[in-house]
């Protein structure tokens, strides 16, 4: 493949442009998921082509293609210069990006098996499974069990010399019910909500999430939530954990250290960031005990990759550091924006045909010195919630509101009632300045999310947010709608 | 077409004597983006998909590709028989569908200045699109995109339908300081698009929206722009007018049939056929789409249906399917919400407090039946009093139920607006509804 990119270097050499690069990805995927004893998603594909970035007059153009051949590199390479050039009728500076040496590699994930080597009927035998358990009660009207393998390969070249091969593969599995009865719809799933846990490996992810164990309990706690009594509306200490807390890492500081975000690149769709770059390293988003940290080398994480799509090789850096705005997300292009002379590493692509844009790398609340059974016992009253249900955040990241699957109310230090419809509110630095107890390693867990859409055209990247439950304190609960 | 013709037939005799289905989608989309007026990224692609079901009694194997050329489409379908060997029985599969006929599109949809509108194009028009608003004292941010799409549906029972069109939208935001303005217009002739009209109508409301004052959350009189109303409908579309959800008792509307769900005032449609969303005629097992009435004068009437569903409630298939197999089951795709009366200036004069928003961000949806869902306004929020926009304020978070709100409209605009949506667009008109219910703001 590497003969191929060659082709689109060698013309964009030629035409004298600033900075050019091509990635050829060859991308298998397998969806498959039941639905109430139906076969819902079943797909196994390939896809294949490239993608050309050209700098060219200080401005970018990008053009990509599905077929592979010598006469079409040439032909996307060229509109990629054109479509530059057409960039550089309207700039205002010419586009300067960060160096990065030039890099001869190649990077795999790690795995023990490879999914697309298990037949897809063992797959299909298990999620049947799962389905006739989460389906033995008549409340439950909707269950979803589901897999799904990713894996991409890459071959990237640049005009400054790098060749980076890379085979990221990535596992992810899931169920969830819906209870219904008399106008009321009570969701559960397991592990997590959004397609189950995804991480980067092989199939033996699996065997390591025991879904069929945790059918039963799963399909008892929605009809539960059926009686239940609503969340109260209340300010309460709220314990959150799971994909729930990497959800709101993900909301309130990961897309808000977006570097092109900060800078006003995305006002025009999903808006910009209160953590503006005058903050870095004295603003206070958190209590001292919160430490967030971006990890592009950390082992099972979505985001976990040799390199990133600039050709910048993975690295590990603080967001917040002891409750300070310490890092941003950034590219080669936007680091000199905050003084930089090197990008931490966090421009990625969906698939060949989409230009790089930054990007949440993975990124961890990191464990603090609590047992879970201490936390719960040293709270009087306050209500623990778990797996996302509902998120949704302002255009500056400031105001969220979030709802979770199931709730349980803690009284006197213990865990008691379980609540339906659990919803919280909040304001991001008043939030995260609140968390005044974080779990130990004991409870620290990778928790994966695949769905993370941006830019324009949408493009969808994965990325984790390992933590261990934590606790904030008086957060607004049980927002209502009267009707 | 020739084209996908040739890419049908080279799976067709892949396949030999099975039941076969084919999804062929190709397209030339190109986009360039700007932002603190210049332009900041830039962008073309180009792709032919092929998705393939083959059937074999009640086992079925779908596998796609983007690689069309004989070796490419051999190996897929090679790929699919070799998986139909190991495949689980599925005893609710249905057979594939015979030919019915399929009506041309309603309307003309394909501009071929559309389809070859350049990157030097898009970039004047950009160009001029900031000197006006930097004339205004004002910055700008936005998308102008452009391309065409054909989509075609075949089978080895003898279906062939295939549909091009192309599509062009020129979305814009500008800031005045800590003032916030938006338009945007959608067409499938790039020719049409009003970059003036969309230009001034961002500037006048960024010119109105800065220094924003707090105001209490609360329940509140609200006009809510066309853009609005979209946000909040597209969640309607997937969960209130959907057989699958309708069947699992998710939707508003289950068990409500021929009964009031909404105010009186509010009559829905899907209509690919004809009309302001008028687009492709089929659905994704090539089933022709009907127009069906969904709600009228409030009065719940119907819901769409793919084969499966339609089998289910004893009725044919509304031509409403999403790309077999799925989770979701059929989805309205061509939604138009009818106008009503009132003209945009007479509803602001008619209102004496309330609050009108220009646009909602990141909506979500917490519980189906009832659509209770929160988001954000955006863009231009503003106070009127007396009939009049007196002062902008900072942005406030709802926390609703869309059924609630659609139950107290109190007008709706005599003017519909094109929304993109999942699969398709809606047409919809301002509402003015009572008592919305605002949960919390924000600082800006």
């Amino acid at each position: 493949m590497f003969n191929f990119c060659k082709k689109a270097i060698e013309i964009a050499d030629k035409r004298g442009v600033d900075f050019g690069d091509i990635r050829i990805i060859e991308t298998r995927r397998r969806v498959l998921s039941v639905k109430n004893g139906e076969i819902g998603d079943m797909d196994d594909s390939v896809t294949l082509g490239f993608g050309v970035r050209i700098l060219h007059k200080g401005a970018w153009g990008f053009a990509s293609s599905d077929k592979i051949n010598a006469e079409e590199i040439k032909k996307t390479t060229l509109k990629a210069i054109q479509i530059a050039r057409a960039s550089s009728m309207l700039k205002e500076r010419n586009v300067k990006l960060a160096p990065e040496p030039a890099y001869r590699d190649f990077w795999q994930t790690p795995r023990l098996i490879d999914p697309f080597e298990i037949p897809m009927e063992r797959s299909l035998e298990l999620l049947f499974r799962i389905d006739s358990v989460l389906r033995k009660k008549p409340a439950i009207k909707s269950a979803v069990s589901s897999m799904k393998f990713v894996r991409e390969h890459q071959w990237h070249m640049t005009t400054e010399g790098s060749e980076i091969e890379q085979d990221i593969l990535s596992s992810g599995a899931g169920f969830f019910v819906k209870a219904v009865e008399t106008g009321e719809v009570q969701d559960r799933s397991y592990p997590s909500t959004h397609g189950g846990q995804t991480l980067s490996m092989g199939y033996e992810l699996m065997e390591n999430l025991k879904l069929l164990d945790n059918a039963e309990r799963v399909r008892e706690e929605a009809l539960a939530l059926l009686k239940a009594k609503d969340c109260p509306q209340d300010q309460v200490d709220l314990i959150i954990g799971g994909n729930q807390l990497a959800l709101q890492i993900h909301e309130s500081v990961g897309h808000a250290t977006e570097l092109d975000r900060v800078l006003g690149y995305e006002e025009s769709f999903a808006g910009s960031s209160f953590a503006t770059t005058e903050k870095l390293g004295k603003f206070r988003y958190g209590s001292p005990i919160v430490n967030l940290v971006a990890d592009a080398t950390l082992p099972g994480g979505l985001a976990t990759a040799g390199y990133d799509d600039d050709a910048v090789k993975a690295q590990r850096w603080h967001i917040v550091r002891d409750g300070v705005l310490s890092g941003y997300m950034t590219n080669r292009e936007f680091a000199h924006a905050i003084g930089m002379n090197r990008s931490w590493g966090s421009n990625r692509a969906e698939g060949y045909d989409n230009i790089p844009i930054t990007r949440i790398c993975n990124l961890s609340l990191m464990p603090g010195k609590w047992e879970l059974s201490d936390l719960i016992k040293d709270t009087k009253k306050g209500i623990i919630m778990e797996n996302n249900r509902l998120w949704s955040i302002d255009q500056k990241r400031l105001n969220f509101q979030f709802g979770c699957e199931i709730g349980w109310l803690v009284e006197n230090g213990r865990k008691t009632k379980i609540v339906k419809n659990p919803t919280y509110q909040g304001i991001t630095p008043q939030f995260w300045n609140s968390c005044d107890a974080i779990c130990n390693e004991n409870h620290w867990q990778l928790w994966g999310v695949a769905n993370c859409g941006k830019g324009q055209p949408m493009q969808t990247a994965m990325m984790c947010h390992a933590n261990s439950p934590a606790r904030f304190k008086k957060v607004k609960v049980g927002v209502k709608v009267n009707y | 077409m020739k084209e996908h013709q040739k890419i049908c037939g080279k799976i067709f005799s892949s396949a030999g004597r099975r039941p076969v289905e084919a999804l062929i989608s190709s397209a030339e989309f190109s986009l360039t983006r700007f932002a603190d007026n210049v332009i900041s990224q830039n962008v073309s692609k180009i792709s032919t998909d092929v998705s393939i079901r083959i059937l074999e009694g009640r086992r079925m194997a779908k596998v796609s590709t983007n690689q069309t050329d004989a070796a490419g489409l051999k190996r897929t379908v090679e790929k699919a028989l070799w998986m139909l060997k190991f495949q689980k029985e599925d005893r609710h599969l249905l057979g594939l569908p015979k030919p019915l006929p399929v009506p041309p599109a309603g309307e003309k949809l394909y501009f071929e200045n559309t389809a070859g509108f350049s990157p030097e194009d898009r970039a004047k028009k950009i160009n001029e699109t900031v000197k006006k608003t930097k004339g205004a004292g004002q910055t700008a941010y936005g998308t102008l995109d452009n391309g065409w799409s054909r989509t075609t549906v075949a089978n080895s029972a003898g279906v062939f339908a295939s549909h091009l069109e192309t599509s062009a939208t020129f979305s814009l935001t500008t800031r005045r300081g800590d003032g916030f303005g938006w338009a945007e217009e959608l067409q499938n002739d790039v020719g049409k698009i009003d970059f003036e009209g969309v230009a001034a109508a961002a500037v006048e409301k960024a010119g109105k929206a800065v220094r924003p004052r707090e105001i209490k959350p609360g329940k509140y009189t609200v006009i809510l722009e066309p853009a609005a109303v979209a946000e909040m409908l597209m969640f309607m579309n997937i969960y209130g007018f959907g057989g699958r959800f309708y069947l699992e008792g998710q939707s508003f509307m289950s068990g409500k049939m021929g009964q009031k769900v909404l105010n009186e005032k509010i009559t829905i449609e899907d209509d690919s056929l004809a009309g302001p969303c008028a687009g492709m005629p089929f659905d994704f097992e090539g089933m022709p789409r009907k127009k069906v009435v969904l709600v009228a004068d409030g009065i719940a009437r119907g819901v769409v249906h793919d084969r499966k569903t339609g089998l289910k409630m004893k009725t044919p298939s509304t031509g409403h399917s999403l790309p077999q197999p799925n989770t979701y089951g059929p989805i309205p795709v061509n939604v138009v919400f009818k106008k009503g009366n009132t003209e945009f200036k007479r509803m602001l004069e008619n209102t004496r407090e309330g609050i009108l928003v220009t646009q909602f961000h990141y909506v979500n949806i917490l519980k189906p039946v009832t659509l209770e869902m929160t988001g954000m306004t955006r863009n231009g929020t503003y106070f009127i009093h007396n009939g009049e926009i007196a002062y902008p304020v900072k942005n406030l978070r709802f926390t609703e139920s869309i059924v609630g709100a659609f139950n107290r409209v109190e007008e709706a605009g005599d003017r519909l607006c094109i929304s993109p949506s999942w699969f398709g667009k809606m047409a919809v008109p301002a509402l003015k509804i009572q008592d919305f219910n605002f949960s919390s703001a924000t600082q800006f």
